[in-house]
């Protein structure tokens, strides 16, 4: 197969996605500066069991893979073959395909200095992520590696499930209230599990934030509705980032490593009193 | 030493730098008024801003206030930030990390690559394909590439003098980023521009403040000095220095002890003293050091404090010769925060008097972007003579 105009290929799991749709918003916008399509392939889309890739690899110009959506091995495969590569959101070790991620260390550190040095918090809940993704293990360190800058004290139950599902996350909540109330606050690794645990508290007549703190990763129109605390990289800038190292591999640039970005706190009513 | 004399092409660029650097102060916004800061006459101010403007550093913007003898409000100029961007690189024994930058220094974009115990041409292949993780991101003309490496550098011939961690020696490394990138391309000791990077932030309170050493800690030990604010140029890597640890008959480098993987490989052995020590099998860093130590973990005080009372070898003879206001522990080592100052003191004592270490003051520098700000100063001054 062969496109009229040149095209780049993006590969993720769920196109309508909040963070999905964002990134490949971005990498429109630098194909539409250099008059290059764009194809998705959206390979699992709202829950269906994952399919194989359709998209015509040799046929693109280059192609982007957001947030570990098909297999490393199968990645290698393709740049074996020659094809551009850019990774959103996760990396490959021991490969040199470039990657575009955002700095989930510094982004929790700056919500834990935030909850710790401004908000006075000391016994923080975290709620995870999926464990076979970059992005939560990396926020999962992160945090971990702020509760010891803090010298704060970890008990192995203020490390609950989450998996990057609301229900998954408010399910853990109310178990962890049934068990024990003597947190004051809960960081959560993705803005809408943070929302969840929002939700269970306020349910449970936890005043928020007087007495648990509310805080999430990323953010949305749904933590600015809700009033919820994150820290937020341009998800944007990151599908305009990745199709920018697409663009420079096909005119030559050889490189590996990956392009970081920055994060801002957001800080709203479940961390601060109005 | 010859003296060459001036051209008139040394002339243009002084005056050019002159308007330049008067907009960007705020000492001058309008033709008129950069005539009295610069000294230069209205026509020559005329004719050098009209050059500005079109290669894009001055934008006309906006119209002043009238003179007091009621004439003709002037058209304002205006520094464009965004005209050029710099990229910085800091080169350390374990990764490259680079900075797109503009020119008043805002960040535009970071890019880091491991350099996965590479060495030689190989690690030049690696630091030039990470510098082009950053040109595919240039949204302006590149004005210049930069870089900080370990070891001994001669920066006005652009060569790597000797830097054993990267196993570079008399590398030609500024020619070869010229060659790649066609602009200016620098290259100076990793922390020499750490060094400046944070006196151009303006960290330093007083003139006496920027008497400060700093000790960069890496994948080996690096000194930069700044006197008066100003760069002491002969700042270099340490960590082949050689000392005698106690009960030991043969001397070590300073680097077999403070340098990363030495210290991964001392917290292993100190597991198997101390099997039921805090300090994590895999995954390893300053923090869990500095945790483990506040809550009295013995192995982690141990390793915490070896750590210290070899630096501090350092720390003294630098507080002895220079005499300095602060000193900077820079690095991921800064990461061990207060635990680490404490124990530093304790044993500069043993060495120097007690009122020679209190007159000093210790401050952690931990941001790891500090060698690639101070490598984007260097650029921007010495191209544009800002920042």
């Amino acid at each position: 197969m062969s496109f009229k105009r040149p095209t780049l290929g993006v590969i993720t799991n769920f196109q309508h996605g909040v963070f999905q749709r964002a990134v490949i918003d971005g990498i429109r916008q630098i194909a539409d500066l250099h008059s290059f399509d764009v194809l998705v392939d959206s390979i699992a889309e709202d829950g269906a069991p994952t399919r194989p890739v359709s998209l015509d690899i040799m046929a693109l110009g280059g192609l982007a893979v957001i947030s570990n959506a098909i297999p490393d091995d199968q990645i290698r495969g393709y740049q074996a073959s020659g094809v551009p590569l850019a990774l959103i959101s996760h990396q490959i070790p021991g490969t040199t395909i470039p990657a575009v991620v955002t700095d989930n260390g510094q982004g929790m550190a700056r919500l834990m200095r935030h909850l710790v040095g401004e908000c006075g918090r000391r016994r923080i809940v975290f709620i995870r992520g999926l464990a076979d993704q970059t992005d939560a293990h990396e926020r999962e360190v992160g945090f971990q590696r702020e509760i010891m800058r803090y010298m704060l004290d970890l008990p192995p139950e203020f490390m609950i499930d989450g998996d990057f599902s609301p229900e998954t996350a408010a399910q853990s909540m109310r178990a962890l209230l049934n068990q024990r109330q003597d947190f004051d606050a809960v960081l959560a690794a993705d803005y809408l599990m943070g929302i969840a645990a929002l939700d269970v508290l306020t349910q449970a007549g936890v005043n928020v934030p007087g007495a648990v703190c509310v805080a999430g990763y990323g953010d949305g129109s749904e933590s600015e509705s809700r009033g919820l605390t994150t820290v937020a990289a341009d998800v944007i800038e990151q599908g305009r980032r990745g199709a920018r190292q697409l663009m420079g591999q096909m005119r030559g640039l050889t490189m590996r490593g990956v392009t970081v970005l920055s994060t801002h706190l957001i800080p709203r009513q479940t961390t601060v009193a109005q | 030493m010859e003296v060459r004399k001036a051209t008139r092409q040394d002339l243009k660029r002084h005056n050019r730098l002159s308007l330049l650097r008067a907009v960007y102060y705020g000492l001058a916004d309008n033709r008129a008024a950069l005539a009295v800061a610069t000294g230069l006459t209205k026509p020559t101010v005329s004719e050098l801003a009209a050059e500005l403007i079109a290669e894009g550093f001055l934008v006309e913007g906006g119209i002043g206030g009238s003179t007091e003898m009621g004439g003709k409000p002037p058209r304002l100029l205006n520094f464009v930030s965004d005209a050029r961007q710099v990229i910085g690189v800091s080169v350390d024994g374990l990764e490259v990390r680079a900075i797109l930058v503009n020119l008043k220094g805002q960040s535009v974009a970071e890019h880091t690559a491991p350099l996965d115990g590479k060495t030689g041409a190989e690690a030049v292949t690696i630091l030039i394909e990470t510098i082009n993780g950053l040109v595919a991101q240039l949204d302006a003309p590149l004005l210049a590439v930069s870089v900080g490496v370990p070891g001994v550098v001669d920066s006005e011939a652009g060569i790597v003098k000797r830097s054993p961690l990267l196993a570079w020696y008399d590398l030609a490394l500024a020619d070869t980023l010229f060659a790649q990138y066609d602009c200016p391309a620098y290259i100076a000791n990793n922390t020499e521009l750490a060094a400046l990077g944070q006196v151009a932030r303006g960290n330093a309170d007083t003139r006496e403040d920027h008497n400060r050493v700093t000790l960069l800690i890496n994948g080996t030990v690096e000194v930069g000095v700044t006197v008066q604010g100003a760069v002491y140029h002969r700042g270099g890597d340490i960590g082949a220095m050689r000392y005698l640890p106690h009960g030991r008959t043969d001397a070590i480098p300073l680097a077999d002890v403070l340098g990363w993987r030495a210290v991964e490989y001392r917290a292993q052995e100190l597991r198997r003293d101390y099997p039921n020590t805090r300090l994590p099998a895999t995954g390893l860093t300053y923090l869990h050091i500095r945790h483990a130590a506040g809550l009295k973990d013995p192995a982690a005080e141990l390793l915490l404090d070896e750590l210290a009372a070899v630096l501090s070898i350092a720390v003294v003879w630098s507080i002895a010769l220079l005499r300095p206001h602060t000193i900077v522990l820079a690095g991921q080592v800064a990461d061990l925060g207060d635990l680490l100052i404490a124990r530093l003191r304790y044993h500069a004592a043993e060495r120097l008097s007690i009122d020679d270490i209190a007159a000093v003051h210790f401050t952690l520098a931990s941001g790891l972007n500090l060698s690639a700000r101070g490598a984007v100063v260097m650029a921007v001054h010495n191209e544009l003579e800002i920042l």
